[in-house]
């Protein structure tokens, strides 16, 4: 599989390296996903102990281990734990929107190598990982696998990939809900640049149909800071109308704006049990990706699942 | 409406700068993709638009406020009586007073002075000044002395200044009067000139005015209102107008004649003027003259005698009940008397019967007194015996018809009258011309004043010589051969001459009547004089030697040659220099005032002579001119200058005719000066206004832009 990581666009190997040690990490993520909140949707093909409980009224016969009952005249019973039969499902927002990037990188690119990371991840633990590319209407949808082969063809769809203006996120998240035949785990990698109810509708679908949800939203420097000089003529990539000013004097607002969106849609994401993560692409994706499983583990070890940044 | 500074109007074309900034920030646009369009929504391009405005306005007022600086400091005035401009602007004019301060101002009337008079035109001149306009004030005097130069007006400092104020005892210079108060004119920034001149206007200083003058003051029209405020006064005054010495030489012991002549420049006649010759300030004669004529002078001798030797103040003093202008009543003189006055006689001829030694020292003691001849030394060598001759015993030399002298002789006799001493020379048949010619030429001054050339005859073919020239030069030699009666010098007659050509330093003091061919020349030489006589010292070329015209001309030459310098009177005004044989040990002379000051004037190399000079003698008086503060004083005479003393000012109608068409404006009276400097059309001034709108612009600009600023700061720290 080293071979064909090589020659895969979206894996850096110098960011593999630095990504394995994150294996067992989102192995534990995902684990936390089966016995936490977020069970594991799927039953299991095997069972490996786990460790014993004293019997109490209502277990099961069968669980008990009458070798330790010989041993010590106590009730115990075994507890098994399932390997997961894990379906991972990656959402990438291609439209015309996240091709914004006021450094090298820009969100679409960003997202790329963020799926390729996850999906290698994912596929790395003996999971299935899918991929959906959707701009204004779906243009990818991959069913998960649990093949190593699958990353090569991610790699070839993330690279075929030409932004588009989209309407709505609501409709594509509706459709990608449509084609998923099981409860997976799906991760929505978009700048959600629409409006909060529009997006809200096409999450709560997911929610609906038993998937569990984690939004990465991503966000270039520049949209969050607004750190303009000068006089500027903005162009809106999604082909709003254009706007010619000097971004230090209505800064003020522009912040409001971005603050009073982020905030109804952290919210939105927290009542409907959404994970989210505001992800600055300007950040190191290993830091992202660090950041991202130590908050999932702090999670699952203590409070509930919700939405962080 | 007029600019004081219309080159600074160019200052406006910067008013392109914040236009050009704002225009570069306008067109200077980035242009970027944008994806998070949503949050620039309507509000915030509202908002855009909004600045835009705010820009536009804060432009305006910055472009303004420059504009209206920028007008300011141009100073514009405006001559408009009516509307909102004269409204605004405020009136402002530049003064200057030109304050008549020559010492005919002290004349009284009886109860007040010219000068008094002068003052409260001043005070009337003060009630049309706004505080902060920018005065100048000059006192008029022989040198003109600004006291106060573009003060901004500050009524009770001003009065200060006025206070100080005193008449001095100058005479006042009106030609170079416009040119000065057109430069301070030019001097002062306002859009409205106003020249004040308060003046007796005494008729020799205004009448007789030349062509040039008149057209100054009307040059002097064109850049300013140039009004003339006459002070009337009385008529009366009597001024001493000379103090000479005709005659007697200044020894200790002996009596010298002074001639005092009063001037009655009033216009009644002076009775009872009684004149007194006071030295060292004890009264020695004392004449009275019956009567003077007004417009004509008397003169009276004053027979004054000195008994101690060295400088003495000599004073002639007119006093007439009618007088009332005291500073020109006194005529000052200095008189150096010596101990003992001891002539050289060298001669070249061999000393027979009537020789030229004998004639001379005959001369000099004649009409002497016994005493007087003990007080005169006469000596007589023959020219050979000249080297052998120490010469700092005496103090004036006489050559007679010696023929040559050395090269090193002619040395020693120019150091010798460049220290002070006096040399006379007389010519004759053994002169050897071009040996002397070529030891004069030595120096770089000829020794005498006068080339020689060759003899020639002056007699007619009777053998008849021809006399003196009677019209006289004044040069003080001459002045006892004055008093001589024609006949008497007509029979002075004179066979042979050398015919002479005059160096440029010499003058003629006497010459042949009917030729210019000179008799006895003069020239200085250092700190000395020598006289040349082109004739013999006896009777060979001429009868002089015989007549009463030797005696008094050769003691009037030794009397002349013995003085000093500081003896000459000066003039208010003149200047007082005190020359220097050597290098002297102090760097600075003394001059002590009449009133007591003492001026340090440093010590200067002119002209290989060493000279200290006071510039512009301002007091009348006695000076006294010292070495160095330690050393003894010598007196020098400072007088008035009597030509101011004619008081009789301009009638009205000859004051108007005078200035008629000058574009002066004559202001009779204290109350007219007001309504005067008003039909000057006075221009009014914006400035003020337009420094305080563009102030005001500016002010409103910043807090306008403050307040952008503090609401984008807020903005700041609440999204932080």
């Amino acid at each position: 599989m080293t071979d064909h990581i090589t020659q895969i666009n979206y894996l850096d190997p110098e960011l593999l390296q630095k990504l394995g040690d994150l294996e067992l990490v989102a192995r534990e993520v995902v684990e936390g996903l089966r016995v936490g909140s977020h069970r594991s949707p799927l039953r299991g093909f095997s069972t490996e102990f786990a460790h014993h409980r004293q019997y109490a009224p209502g277990d099961a016969i069968r669980d008990i281990d009458w070798r330790v009952y010989g041993r010590t005249d106590r009730y115990y019973t075994k507890l098994y734990e399932a390997e997961t039969n894990f379906d991972c499902h990656v959402l990438i927002d291609a439209s015309a929107s996240m091709s914004y990037g006021s450094g090298k990188v820009n969100k679409l690119e960003y997202a790329k190598f963020l799926a390729a990371s996850l999906a290698y991840l994912v596929l790395k633990q003996r999971d299935s990982v899918g991929l959906s590319v959707f701009d204004s209407e779906v243009r990818t949808y991959m069913p998960p696998r649990s093949a190593m082969g699958i990353i090569v063809e991610i790699d070839r769809t993330l690279r075929e990939i030409i932004p588009t203006p989209k309407t709505t996120v609501a409709k594509q998240l509706h459709d990608i809900a449509l084609m998923m035949k099981r409860r997976s785990f799906v991760i929505l990698i978009s700048d959600l640049l629409a409006d909060v109810e529009d997006i809200m509708a096409g999450l709560d679908h997911l929610r609906f149909d038993g998937h569990n949800v984690v939004v990465l939203h991503t966000l270039d420097p520049y949209e969050l800071e607004f750190p303009f000089k000068g006089t500027w003529r903005f162009e809106g990539l999604e082909r709003e109308e254009p706007l010619t000013t000097q971004p230090e004097r209505i800064r003020e607002d522009y912040v409001t704006n971005l603050d009073k969106y982020l905030t109804a849609l952290r919210s939105g994401c927290i009542g409907a049990n959404i994970d989210y993560k505001t992800v600055d692409t300007s950040r190191p994706l290993d830091g992202v990706l660090n950041e991202f499983f130590a908050e999932r583990a702090t999670t699952l070890n203590g409070g509930a699942v919700g939405a962080r940044q | 409406m007029n600019f004081l500074n219309p080159l600074l109007l160019l200052g406006a074309l910067g008013i392109g700068l914040p236009i050009l900034a704002h225009m570069l920030n306008r067109f200077e646009v980035k242009h970027t993709d944008w994806a998070a369009m949503q949050f620039l929504n309507r509000s915030v391009r509202v908002r855009s638009r909004q600045l835009k405005l705010r820009d536009v306005i804060l432009l305006i007022l910055r472009c303004l406020a420059l504009l209206l600086i920028v007008a300011a400091i141009t100073r514009p005035a405006t001559k408009r009586q009516n509307g909102l401009l004269a409204g605004l602007g405020e009136k402002r004019a530049a003064v200057i007073i030109a304050l008549d301060v020559s010492f005919s101002m002290q004349h009284s009337d009886g109860t007040r002075t010219r000068f008094e008079t002068a003052l409260d035109k001043v005070d009337a001149i003060k009630e049309g000044i706004r505080p902060g306009n920018p005065v100048t004030l000059v006192l008029l005097g022989t040198e003109h002395r600004v006291v106060v130069r573009n003060m901004a007006f500050d009524p009770d400092e001003f009065d200060e200044v006025l206070a100080t104020l005193e008449v001095t005892s100058e005479s006042l210079d009106i030609d170079s009067l416009p040119r000065l108060l057109k430069a301070l004119a030019a001097d002062m920034k306002a859009p409205q000139k106003e020249i004040y001149i308060i003046t007796d206007m005494q008729e020799h200083d205004w009448k007789p005015r030349s062509t040039w003058l008149n057209d100054s003051f009307k040059d002097l029209a064109k850049h300013a209102s140039v009004f003339v405020l006459p002070v009337a006064g009385g008529t009366e005054n009597l001024t001493v107008t000379g103090l000479e010495l005709v005659s007697g030489v200044l020894r200790k012991g002996t009596s010298a004649r002074y001639r005092a002549t009063v001037r009655n420049c009033g216009v009644s006649v002076a009775q009872q003027v009684r004149v007194s010759g006071l030295v060292n300030n004890i009264s020695a004669d004392t004449k009275i003259i019956p009567s003077i004529a007004p417009g004509t002078s008397e003169s009276v001798s004053l027979f004054l005698s000195f008994s101690d030797p060295g400088p003495v103040r000599i004073v002639a003093k007119a006093e007439w009940d009618g007088d009332k202008l005291e500073p020109d009543n006194l005529r000052r003189a200095v008189a150096v008397i010596r101990d003992k006055v001891s002539v050289l006689c060298v001669e070249g001829t061999s000393g027979e019967g009537g020789s030229s030694g004998s004639l001379i020292t005959a001369a000099l003691r004649a009409g002497g007194s016994s005493k007087g001849q003990d007080d005169l030394d006469v000596e007589s060598v023959s020219w050979v015996d000249l080297p052998a001759q120490d010469l700092k015993n005496f103090d004036v030399v006489v050559l007679a018809d010696v023929p040559d002298i050395t090269a090193e002789q002619a040395g020693v006799l120019e150091r010798y009258v460049r220290d002070g001493n006096g040399l006379i020379w007389f010519g004759g048949d053994y002169v050897k011309a071009d040996v002397w010619n070529k030891r004069s030429a030595l120096a770089g001054t000829p020794l005498l004043p006068a080339v020689i050339e060759e003899q020639m005859r002056t007699g007619d073919a009777m053998g008849i010589g021809r006399p003196l020239d009677p019209s006289m030069t004044d040069h003080p030699v001459c002045r006892p051969l004055r008093s001589l009666p024609e006949d008497l010098l007509s029979e002075t007659r004179f066979l042979t001459l050398l015919r002479v050509k005059p160096t440029s330093s010499s003058v003629k003091v006497l010459t042949l009547a009917g030729s210019d061919a000179p008799v006895l020349l003069e020239h200085a030489l250092g700190r000395g004089h020598v006289f040349m006589f082109t004739t013999t010292a006896g009777s060979d070329w001429n009868n002089m030697a015989v007549t009463p015209v030797f005696p008094m001309l050769l003691q009037q030459i030794v009397t002349y040659l013995t003085a000093r310098e500081f003896e000459t009177p000066r003039l208010v005004g003149d200047s007082l220099s005190l020359s220097y044989v050597d290098q002297p040990d102090a760097t600075d002379a003394v001059f002590d005032t009449p009133s007591g000051d003492v001026i340090t004037v440093p010590v200067r190399d002119y002209r290989s002579q060493y000279v200290a000079l006071l510039n512009g003698a301002r007091e009348a008086g006695f000076y006294l001119a010292r070495v160095s503060l330690q050393a003894a004083g010598m007196p020098v005479a400072v007088n008035v200058d009597t030509k101011e003393s004619t008081i009789k000012g301009m009638s009205a109608e000859d004051t108007a005719r005078s200035l008629d068409g000058t574009g002066v404006t004559i202001v009779r009276s204290n109350e007219a000066i007001l309504a005067a400097s008003e039909e000057a059309s006075p221009a009014r001034s914006l400035w003020r206004i337009l420094m305080m709108a563009g102030l005001a612009f500016f002010v409103i600009e910043s807090i306008f832009a403050e307040m952008i600023s503090a609401r984008a700061a807020k903005g700041k720290a609440a999204s932080a």
